[in-house]
């Protein structure tokens, strides 16, 4: 029995190697391991084995079956690994992947969101008003004198029903003071604003501007200073450098304009002009004043700065765009840029 | 305003001061430096020279050798490129050392072997006017050796741009001053006040008869000119600063402009036909200014007139036929005070500008009005004789625009940010500007202002003036926080973002388009929705693309789609988030947040794996809008509404809550913007789907036992809305029905499989209790009562 189980060992092993797939393997194991199998079948013959020779041959037939066994399931190992390489074969990772969905955010949102995100962190919340607008809130309000150039049909559309379209989003200032309960107005006004300019590479009439309005008590140009340095090294990196220039708005005293210097490769660091600020003209206090009837922007009591800047112009300068009508005319090859 | 410097350093000690010093100094004033032009060269290395020879450079063509007389006695040798010139001309010639304006440094050296001794100069490279074509050539009589920054000044013009508020920085006096005060250098000149004697005018000298626009009008008599081309210095000095020269007389005129601020205007007194008549011009009035031009005037405008005719438009321009020419002998200078106001009115209305309405618009100093007259007195007698009037006649009287201002020192500190400012060096600042400090106690001081400083009125203008002066440098940043609640506006924007996101996550891209479209493009694309969405035109529009706000922002994306189309993109898949105009009925008009889509074409770009792809359809479309946060666990409702120029037009509602429209725009306007598919549009209210996504989500617990599903075909007419039997299913009570969804849907048009005017609907009904594993039998009754429930009250048979 001894000889029998090594021959079946030996037959076994032999018939293995020459088996090519996991069909014929099973088959395989069936034939030997199988409950009709031949290892069983001669397992069965065991109780007919005579007891003294009993341990040496249940060893070999557990040796037999551990190696077929065994044997098996290297075999499988084998030709699955050699199926799995087969199944790639042919296939060039070099060719193009399949198109995605990729779809993006116009720049101008982009830069306008990382622009509310940082003024958010800051602890100002947003507000907005009509584009269609009085020149009260337009003008008047911002102690724009009523022959000031900006009010004529020239520059500033105009409505058959007098009203126009904001020519700056200064008016969502005037909206929220006018409106609010109590201090700080701490606001950012984003929005479109209008001027009556022929649409060229730097030009449209409509655009796009952000505005901040910080009133309290005491609110200084230090305030405004530490801001707009806060703000630009943020958007620009922390290494900007912001100057202010002196400069002149009505509804603003003192005004300035402010300045960053961008350095670009190749090129002389440059100053760039990018915003205007200043602290809010008392005049406009007594505006708000005049129509709110009470005395919450008392003039002689409250502070507060203002600052605006355009914010297809800051596109531009971040993302080196040349010509602003790219911003309207929405060629997705310009759009999947950003 | 172009500005000469070295105009301005006969008025104040620059030496020492470089170009750049200069523009910081301005721009930290509040001055805009727009540009700046270097003229000539200051340099004692650039001389005239006068070629003495010129042979062929032995190794290359297309130089010369020359030797040059550089007024030292010996000649010199210059290797030279250039062809415009002859041997005995006399050229400028830079010798080694020179540095010139484009940074160029002279030196001794080799020209292809050739020694070289220096270079003769264009025009260009001595920063004297762009001609490049070739060597500069000089006067013939000018002498060999001479220094040509003797010959040319060199001068540096500034580019200005003064706010409207500094009107008194309008001139190189009022530049000059203030410089002085910021640099602490004294003026060299100051403007004595007039001592000409004057007289009240009477009547028929001089009549003003709208005092309100001109308060104070002088005017002197000067006889026995000689009207002629300026001398040298004066027409080079009005060149600098880029005027022309005309004649003598009209030359100091501008002159004085320049210089002071102050404009004046020389009538031809032969061609008056009396004294002078400051009115108001009668309506249908018309005049011929100096430019030629003719313009008509209202009564609103004011005019300087004889007794027979309107002479000149007050404050903006002279009238062609009183203006002084080659045969004036005796003319009549006007100096005079316009209000601002007035002169704005009119210089807009008639779209005429000049350097006198410039400056009467912003504001001149009523104070200079005689000073000025005298200066240019004293210039005409010098420049071109005669003999001037013992008197100024002056009608009015010079108005006080300024007064006494108190300065609060207190809030001065509070409102720029720095407590350490001393009262002294803000009081020095004062000082410096030309304020005399009257009084002052405490932290309170009153302060006398400068006639010329129109606009210092308040308190607060006296702490812009330190402001300014002391530089933002001085002050320290404050970064202190404020906590601040979030506003709806803020949660609108955030939705809106959110939106956004969603959107480009599904691969579609975001359009900002012009708010301001034509009506054409309006009516157009918009087609009979233009009378649901009604637009709001301007009263003045800049030109025809741009006549109204848009009631809709689809117009945006059609146009948005036919540039992407001509760019050869397929698959356009547009979305835009933005303010929409909408009037309403009893006038007045409505803002409104929409977002707006645009999708065409294939559903996948074409690539190596995929050369075909589905062609997405309103079905895509409807997928993406029931799929937009603010839609979650809600059904979106679709409920057609045919609309003539578009195809598969609808409503579309969230439950009873309409949102928007959707529809497919109709094929010819697609084939009009060359479109290969079909193009499928919708616009929502941001603002309704948004009340969609308010509070937060809670959450559904989730089934643990298992559903059963049955499927039924339905027979029904083609024309029945598929919603009509989901509304079917949604209505049953029967609590183990917990979802329908059609899978199929089938019909025959040759009515061979099943009739042509019916459709087969397959839906999926699943049935499930939270409680329990169903029993087969148990649904099988539920499903039997649904079907005989549908058939009975629709017009459906089960197949």
């Amino acid at each position: 029995m001894l000889t029998q189980l090594d021959l079946l060992q030996t037959e076994g092993l032999a018939a293995l190697s020459s088996i090519i797939d996991e069909a014929g393997l099973e088959s395989f194991r069936v034939a030997y391991l199988g409950k009709k199998g031949s290892v069983t079948t001669i397992a069965a013959g065991m109780r007919d084995v005579p007891p003294d020779l009993k341990p040496a041959v249940g060893a070999k037939l557990n040796e037999v079956r551990t190696t077929l066994t065994v044997s098996i399931e290297e075999k499988l190992l084998g030709l699955q690994s050699a199926k799995d390489a087969e199944s790639v074969t042919g296939i060039d990772v070099t060719l193009p992947g399949r198109p995605s969905t990729s779809g993006a955010l116009h720049p101008l949102t982009r830069i306008r969101d990382r622009a509310i995100q940082t003024l958010r962190r800051m602890g100002f919340a947003l507000a907005d008003g009509p584009e269609i607008e009085t020149e009260w809130h337009c003008f008047d309000a911002l102690n724009t004198p009523a022959d000031h150039p900006a009010r004529n049909e020239k520059d500033t559309f105009y409505l058959p029903d007098g009203r126009l379209l904001r020519t700056h989003t200064s008016s969502v200032q005037v909206r929220t003071m006018e409106s609010v309960k109590s201090l700080p107005v701490r606001i950012i006004a984003p929005g479109a604003a209008y001027r009556r300019d022929e649409i060229d590479a730097t030009h449209l009439s409509v655009f796009n501007q952000l505005e901040c309005l910080y009133v309290d008590r005491d609110v200084s140009l230090a305030d405004l200073k530490g801001t707009l340095e806060y703000f630009f090294q943020e958007m620009l990196g922390a290494q900007t450098q912001v100057r202010f220039r002196p400069h002149f708005f009505p509804f603003t005293e003192p005004s300035f304009e402010i300045d960053v210097k961008l350095e670009a490769k190749g090129q002389e660091a440059r100053w760039i002009e990018i915003a205007g600020c200043g602290m809010v003209d008392p005049a406009v206090f007594q505006a708000i004043s005049q129509q709110r009837g009470d005395a919450l922007f008392n003039p002689d009591e409250v502070t507060g700065f203002a600052f605006g800047m355009g914010i297809d112009r800051l596109a531009m300068i971040l993302h080196s765009i040349t010509d602003i009508r790219h911003l309207i005319e929405n060629d997705v090859r310009f759009l999947g840029q950003f | 305003m172009k500005t000469s410097l070295s105009w301005l350093k006969t008025h104040l000690d620059l030496s020492g001061t470089t170009v750049d010093k200069m523009r910081n100094l301005l721009t930290f004033a509040g001055i805009e430096v727009e540009g700046i032009e270097v003229l000539g060269v200051d340099s004692d290395k650039i001389v005239v020279a006068q070629i003495l020879e010129s042979v062929p450079h032995p190794k290359a063509d297309r130089l010369s050798v020359c030797q040059v007389d550089d007024g030292s006695g010996t000649p010199r040798q210059i290797v030279c490129g250039a062809k415009n010139y002859k041997v005995g001309d006399k050229i400028p010639l830079a010798l080694p050392g020179a540095s010139l304006p484009g940074g160029i440094e002279i030196k001794e050296g080799k020209l292809r072997d050739v020694e070289s001794n220096g270079m003769m100069c264009s025009g260009r490279e001595l920063g004297i006017g762009d001609d490049h074509g070739g060597l500069l050539i000089l006067d013939p009589s000018l002498p060999v050796g001479k220094l040509f920054r003797d010959v040319v000044q060199p001068d540096v013009i500034f580019d200005l741009e003064i706010t409207p508020n500094r009107s008194d920085l309008l001139s190189h006096a009022g530049l000059a001053r203030e410089l002085a005060a910021l640099t602490g250098n004294a003026l060299i000149k100051t403007t004595a006040s007039a001592t000409t004697k004057i007289t009240k005018a009477a009547a028929n000298q001089v009549l003003l008869s709208a005092p309100e626009s001109c308060p104070l009008y002088t005017v002197r008599t000067i006889k026995n000119v000689r009207v002629a081309p300026s001398p040298e210095w004066l027409q080079s000095r009005l060149q600098s600063v880029g005027l022309r020269p005309i004649n003598n007389i009209v030359d100091i005129t501008n002159f004085v402009l320049m210089e002071m601020g102050q404009p004046l205007h020389a009538f031809d007194a032969e061609k008056l036909q009396s004294g002078i008549v400051v009115r108001h011009a009668m309506a249908d009035e018309t005049i011929i200014a100096l430019d030629e031009a003719t313009y008509a005037l209202t009564t609103d405008d004011l005019v300087i007139a004889d007794t027979t005719q309107a002479l000149a438009i007050a404050g903006v321009m002279g009238g062609s036929t009183s203006g002084v020419t080659d045969t004036t002998t005796t003319i009549l200078l006007e100096s005079a005070y316009f209000t601002p106001s007035h002169v704005r009115r009119t210089a807009r209305r008639l779209i005429l500008s000049s350097d006198s309405s410039y400056r009467f618009e912003r504001g001149v100093d009523p104070q200079q009005v005689l000073n000025a007259s005298e200066l240019a007195t004293k210039l005409i007698l010098e420049i071109a004789g005669g003999e001037a009037a013992d008197e100024v006649i002056v009608a009015g009287t010079a108005p006080v625009l300024v007064q006494d201002v108190e300065f609060d020192e207190v809030r001065a500190r509070k409102l720029i940010g720095n407590p350490d400012l001393s009262s002294a060096e803000m009081h020095g600042v004062l000082s410096s500007l030309g304020l005399k400090k009257i009084s002052s106690s405490d932290d309170k001081s009153l302060w006398h202002i400068p006639s010329h400083r129109l606009d210092l009125q308040r308190s607060v203008d006296l702490v812009e003036e330190i402001a300014r002066v002391i530089g933002l440098e001085r002050i320290p940043s404050r970064t202190t926080g404020v906590f601040t609640p979030s506003q709806s506006t803020d949660r609108a924007y955030d939705f809106a973002m959110n939106l956004r996101h969603a959107m480009v996550h599904r691969g579609w891209f975001e359009a900002q388009t012009l708010r301001l479209i034509s009506t054409a493009q309006l009516s157009h694309v918009l087609g009979q929705r233009v009378t649901i969405e009604k637009a709001i035109a301007l009263k003045n529009p800049l030109s025809e693309d741009h006549t109204v706000l848009r009631p809709s922002i689809v117009p945006g994306l059609i146009a948005t789609a036919a540039l992407n189309i001509r760019q050869g993109l397929q698959k356009l898949c547009f979305f835009e988030i933005g303010r929409v105009f909408l009037s309403i009925p009893n006038g007045g008009s409505r803002e409104e947040e929409r977002i707006a889509f645009l999708l065409s074409g294939p559903a996948i770009n074409s690539s190596w794996h995929q050369k075909e792809s589905p062609v997405m359809d309103v079905f895509h479309l409807r997928g993406i809008l029931e799929s937009l946060p603010g839609m979650a666990g809600q059904t979106l409702e679709i409920t057609p509404k045919p609309l003539e120029d578009w195809l598969l037009s609808a409503e579309v509602k969230r439950g009873s809550k309409t949102l928007g429209w959707i529809a497919q725009v109709a094929p010819a306007r697609a084939r009009e913007i060359n479109a290969r598919h079909p193009i499928y549009v919708a616009e929502l209210t941001l603002n309704a789907l948004q009340q969609g996504a308010q509070g937060l989500a809670k959450f559904t617990e989730l089934q643990r036992f298992p559903s059963i599903t049955r499927d039924v075909a339905l027979e029904v007419p083609t024309d029945l809305p598929s919603s009509k039997i989901a509304a079917f299913f949604t209505a049953q009570k029967e609590p183990l029905l917990t979802d329908a969804v059609v899978f199929d849907v089938y019909s025959d048009p040759t009515g061979q499989k099943l009739s042509s005017d019916k459709k087969s609907v397959a839906w999926s009904l699943t049935y499930r209790a939270s409680d329990r594993t169903l029993e087969t039998n148990e649904v099988e009754v539920v499903h039997q009562r649904v079907l005989k429930a549908l058939v009975g009250s629709l017009p459906a048979t089960i197949r």
